[in-house]
């Protein structure tokens, strides 16, 4: 099998923007392409495109051979799309080094995108109730993630004595980690009475524990390592490991609401293809899709003890100069969450952090991961990126 | 097509299932909530009592199913309420409960229930309710109106 790096990462600007969806993937093929001047939009010879929501919002399919015209792309290996909602993004990382790895294809790009704000603002919030089981839980009003999210912190803060101002902590470093993200969607910092007294969603849960909708794409080139030697002058990165688990989908068959017995699994998959444990960790991008998602993700991801996730965070073990830095991007949270991209987001930083060009640095880094969890944390996806093979 | 267009409606694009026997094999699950019954299916071959209902058990693998009653009552383990930003088709605020049926935990929409109203360890019971019906289309042009129901849980 062979070793498969990753090349070069870009993404347009994220927030709410005045283009189409086929507009966005073209900055962020751009943005891509721009990020590492040797390698061309003629040396790609598969392409994955990811978008969850393209049909709904887009009325667009068959996206894949769309988006590889526009680019001036043209796959002879592969040319599709994946989805797994909010880990789309990663699932396409994933597929691409698979590919890589057993021959199938030598370089291969992974761009991933949304368009959610449309003309009418109700489309975009009635189509995420197709996220859910459609036929037992979107009658119930779920697929919106709050209520869900909602019922997970007030557990957690129960068992464990969680609290509000240990969630609200997520989003200020977040905040603080995106304020030079020139892409993000929030460049503003917030503080600890912002975060507290800011009007609820779905309590305990208040503006700043949620991120926000966004439009945005992103893309990543992957390359076997052979043909990576010669198309990068960056240091090169190495995809070491990757797994994806899903215990359940509908509502009624979460095995545990506070601990992500599916991410667990995931980890500890991810952990031994990379040959490395949680400790190892230098730098990490975790799905913080609400505060309270970050918090059991340390743990879950091995960070910290079980119910320990709060103190993780107050006692700054997340932020820079701590145990492991999560979000230094500013994460889900300040950057947005365009579900097809954020996974390629996520290894667009980890990628800078490991090459040492990120815009907020941690010194050093040499091993990287990245998570996203999908649906009612139905599924998980784990990532780990390496400077070395070993 | 969407609403303006030519008065369509979008069946494919609706809250609820298609539940009557020309479109969905599980419709005796719907037939039982018009009789208050919440019911499921459990395998004669391997026991494996699964929800939502199957036609095939994940377990073994048989389609030797049968159908069996779920309790109605239960017990309210987590509440939350949705302030703002519920989606079409709902009001706000949209209340949900974790609720502890005993062989079964739903997260279940709550109806009937005002912001602060319910608590955990409450009771909750079964409440199923009408939804729009599906326009079918018939012989040369008619369109058939099939009736359709939901459930959620409510204050007991």
């Amino acid at each position: 099998m062979r070793n498969v790096c990753v090349i070069a990462g870009g993404q347009c600007q994220w927030g709410v923007r005045q283009a189409t969806e086929r507009d966005l993937f073209q900055e962020a093929g751009k943005a891509c392409f721009e990020d590492n001047k040797i390698i061309t939009n003629k040396d790609i010879d598969g392409l994955i495109v990811g978008s969850a929501f393209t049909e709904r919002c887009s009325f667009q399919t068959h996206l894949a051979p769309l988006v590889a015209e526009h680019l001036g792309i043209k796959p002879k290996n592969i040319c599709a799309r994946v989805e797994l909602l909010c880990a789309t993004g990663s699932t396409g990382i994933i597929m691409a080094a698979a590919l890589i790895k057993s021959g199938e294809a030598d370089v291969v790009m992974v761009i991933g995108g949304e368009k959610l704000y449309t003309p009418q603002r109700w489309e975009v919030n009635y189509t995420a109730l197709a996220a859910s089981d459609h036929d037992f839980d979107t009658g119930m009003g779920l697929g919106l993630p709050p209520p869900a999210f909602a019922a997970v912190a007030k557990q957690h803060m129960k068992l464990y004595g969680t609290t509000e101002e240990q969630l609200a902590m997520v989003s200020i470093k977040n905040r603080r980690n995106g304020l030079n993200n020139s892409k993000g969607q929030y460049k503003e910092e917030i503080t600890l009475e912002v975060a507290m007294n800011a009007r609820a969603i779905v309590r305990p849960l208040k503006l700043f524990d949620c991120c926000p909708v966004t439009d945005g794409a992103a893309a990543i080139i992957l390359a076997a390592e052979e043909k990576a030697k010669y198309l990068t002058d960056k240091p090169l990165v190495y995809f070491r490991g990757s797994a994806q688990a899903s215990l359940h989908n509908m509502s009624a068959n979460m095995p545990s609401w506070t601990t992500w017995e599916a991410l667990k699994i995931a980890a500890q998959q991810a952990y031994n293809k990379a040959r490395v444990t949680p400790q190892d960790i230098d730098v990490a991008q975790t799905h913080d899709c609400f505060t309270i998602s970050e918090i059991i993700e340390y743990e879950d991801l091995g960070f910290c003890q079980k119910g320990e996730g709060g103190w993780f965070i107050e006692e700054g073990k997340s932020d820079f100069g701590g145990q492991v830095p999560v979000n230094t991007d500013g994460g889900l949270l300040s950057s947005g969450h365009p579900f097809g991209a954020t996974g390629i987001r996520q290894g667009i930083e980890i990628i800078r952090q490991l090459r040492g060009d990120a815009v907020r640095q941690v010194e050093g880094a040499r091993i990287g991961l990245t998570h996203n969890l999908s649906g009612l944390m139905a599924a998980h996806t784990v990532l780990i990126y390496g400077r070395d093979l070993e | 097509m969407m609403g303006m267009m030519e008065g369509k409606y979008a069946v494919t694009m609706d809250l609820y299932p298609l539940e009557s026997k020309e479109w969905n094999r599980i419709y005796p699950f719907y037939d039982h909530l018009k009789e208050g019954r919440l019911t499921t299916t459990v395998c004669k071959d391997c026991g494996k009592k699964a929800y939502p209902p199957r036609v095939i058990c994940p377990e073994c693998l048989s389609e030797n199913l049968e159908w069996v009653d779920l309790p109605t009552r239960g017990r309210v383990l987590v509440v939350t309420e949705e302030e703002v930003g519920a989606p079409l088709g709902f009001k706000t605020p949209l209340i949900h409960a974790i609720v502890d049926l005993g062989e079964l935990i739903l997260f279940t929409k709550m109806t009937g229930v005002k912001m602060g109203e319910l608590k955990e360890g409450d009771e909750a019971k079964l409440h199923v309710f009408p939804v729009d019906s599906v326009p079918v289309d018939g012989k040369k042009g008619t369109v058939i109106w099939q009736e359709r129901v939901f459930y959620a849980f409510t204050k007991a």
